[in-house]
């Protein structure tokens, strides 16, 4: 459930999502639920040469079970807060 | 466990007919939209046919041929989305990646142009084109909200039963939280043998104590409160 919280303050941002497919889609971040299933906005693919039919669609979901990496802003990155959090989900509370 | 895509040859009742859906299993139809073509990879669209969306899967029919139709489990769309950019294909469709069994293989865009040798199980890629492009909103916002429904079966296990705890967790939990997961190791009626599962936690504790994996955790707390003080 960490990474859910997570990803819900980073609603809005700028996300790069790679897959496991090797596909990268980068957009802004539309919402993520409990799965991490990820719903993007104005997307494009990073890796156009090898996707061009994916060139550009507007608003994409994608399975969370189906997602390698997120690259997160590093402005949307309080370390601190993560370090805290994780640390908390380690011990369990 | 991702099967990819299906041919359906059956289908129920009069006219062009609907899918067979397994009601009992909690497969309910959630939406059927006429005038559908259907593209699967590279190939040409398939027309005219009708959209059904359950929610556990995607099912197109042919309206021509009762015996033609496809469908794929919500399980296996690795993602979908709105395709409006006529660069990226004619017209405006729901685009859908399908995770195959057999990804390794190089069967992305080598399939065999040939109808006679067309193996679906390979199929990645799936258009669905309305006929009328704003529907497409319409669509995708169902395909989520039923996908939202489908999430991998062992992920949902392990919310479910969190077997992996920590040392710590598992000393506190043995002293003080009567209410927790391990209260039943103190109830004597479901105990597993004559002495009890009570030395069978403790051993456990033991275990996990001693080993490695742990070792960093417990200098990082004792890092974090030398810290504060």
């Amino acid at each position: 459930m960490l990474f859910f919280s997570y990803f819900k303050d980073l609603v809005g941002r700028e996300v790069t999502v790679e897959l496991k497919n090797d596909l990268a889609i980068r957009g802004t971040l539309h919402s993520v639920d409990q799965y991490l299933n990820i719903k993007l906005e104005n997307t494009r693919v990073v890796d156009q040469d090898k996707y061009p039919h994916m060139l550009s669609v507007r608003n994409c979901f994608i399975r969370g079970s189906v997602v390698r990496y997120v690259q997160l802003p590093p402005e949307g990155v309080d370390v601190e807060l993560l370090h805290d959090a994780t640390r908390r989900e380690a011990r369990g509370g | 466990m991702a099967t990819g895509l299906r041919s359906v040859t059956e289908r129920t009742g009069g006219g062009t007919g609907q899918p067979f859906l397994d009601a009992d299993h909690g497969d309910v139809l959630m939406l059927v939209q006429p005038g559908v073509s259907i593209v699967l990879g590279n190939r040409q669209p398939e027309s005219p046919g009708t959209l059904f969306i359950s929610t556990k899967q995607v099912v197109w029919l042919s309206d021509t041929d009762r015996a033609k139709g496809y469908a794929v489990d919500f399980i296996s769309v690795s993602l979908h989305a709105v395709s409006r950019d006529p660069e990226a294909y004619p017209s405006p469709c729901i685009y859908a990646q399908i995770e195959t069994e057999a990804e390794e293989d190089e069967s992305e865009e080598s399939d065999s142009e040939s109808d006679s040798t067309l193996n679906l199980s390979k199929i990645t890629e799936m258009r669905l084109i309305p006929s009328d492009p704003d529907q497409l909103d319409m669509l995708f916002a169902t395909f989520c909200e039923c996908a939202e429904l489908n999430p991998d079966p062992t992920e949902e296990g392990e919310e479910e039963h969190n077997w992996i705890f920590s040392a710590d967790q598992l000393e506190n939990d043995g002293e003080e939280d009567e209410d927790s997961d391990w209260a039943f190791a103190q109830n004597p009626g479901h105990s597993i043998g004559a002495n009890g599962t009570h030395d069978l936690v403790h051993s456990v504790v033991q275990l996990q104590i001693n080993d490695q994996r742990f070792e960093d955790a417990d200098e990082m707390v004792q890092d974090d409160k030398n810290g504060h003080n």
